[in-house]
């Protein structure tokens, strides 16, 4: 079974937003909310700039499902980490818990009224039937019901952002780090955020929301 | 007697007003997780790919997995 991740390559990275633009575009995210955004450290310093894509990691042992006091997320066979928002109540636990700051919120009119919590789905929608338009109102695409990975890791013009089953893709990052290393640059190189998402190399799958818990699953 | 009839007014309107603190039975059973269908199982639009069958887990895996594949440049360009 499949075990979808992202990696982002910060050596690869060169801020151009179109994984952002492309998430926003494809998911018809309305302003105000980014599924995903990229981050760059040491502005402007020649050799030091870095810049990575960051989006909800769909992480091991997700703190978000951990402190939902609704229990509104569920993990899908595929490790993808989702939510119903018809149980969401918008509390912004979830924000507060998240490293990568992937829980959004649409701020909806005075006294900081908000949505509820918007995160990227891996481009696999929610539980509203694949492909519908009443999932793709709610939650954007569904890319993998429709054969395909996410939009943003494969439009990517440098191959900075590799998104699909963990196996595959940190297959070729890990083969990029040896080229590099055999070169003699960047030595060291890391993927952002995997030991922070998915521990270490010793930590178990993660184990999907039991279907008993979501009558009807398959 | 006018007291125990001011204390069974009170008594009365606590009662209704705790009635609005409650949960009933229909909404609570809306709030439980929904099924979800794997994506194996295909969309429901004209958006799919042709590579795979729709319902078929390993087709989809296999057509999954290759087009991560795609996302290699340096399988692509040998």
């Amino acid at each position: 079974m499949a075990r979808m991740k992202f990696i982002c390559d910060t050596e690869r990275c060169i801020e151009c937003n179109g994984c952002v633009t492309a998430c926003k575009n494809d998911n018809e995210v309305p302003w105000g909310v980014n599924r995903r955004r990229v981050v760059t450290v040491n502005d402007g310093i020649i050799g030091q700039e870095k810049s990575v894509s960051v989006a909800c990691m769909h992480c091991t042992d997700a703190p978000c499902m951990a402190v939902c006091p609704v229990d509104c997320f569920y993990r899908t066979d595929e490790g993808v980490v989702l939510h119903d928002k018809d149980i969401c109540i918008g509390c912004g636990y979830c924000s507060f818990a998240c490293p990568f700051g992937a829980p959004q919120f649409l701020s909806k009119g005075a006294f900081g009224s908000r949505s509820k919590m918007d995160k990227c789905t891996f481009c696999s929608g929610g539980p509203e039937e694949n492909g519908s338009v009443a999932e793709f109102e709610k939650y954007g695409r569904n890319r993998l019901a429709e054969g395909k990975l996410p939009l943003c890791a494969e439009m990517c013009s440098t191959k900075a952002l590799i998104g699909g089953d963990s196996d595959i893709i940190s297959g070729i990052f890990n083969q990029r780090v040896a080229n590099r290393e055999k070169n003699g640059k960047y030595l060291g190189s890391q993927a952002f955020g995997w030991s922070t998402a998915y521990g270490g190399s010793g930590t178990p799958a993660p184990t999907p929301t039991p279907a008993a818990k979501i009558p009807g699953a398959q | 007697m006018k007291f125990n009839f001011k204390t069974l007014g009170l008594c009365f309107a606590a009662a209704t007003l705790l009635v609005a603190c409650s949960e009933p039975p229909e909404i609570a059973a809306k709030a439980a997780k929904r099924p979800d269908v794997a994506p194996y199982m295909g969309a429901n639009n004209g958006f799919v790919t042709k590579n795979w069958t729709p319902g078929n887990q390993a087709s989809w895996t296999e057509s999954v997995d290759k087009r991560t594949q795609g996302q290699n440049e340096s399988s692509r360009v040998k």
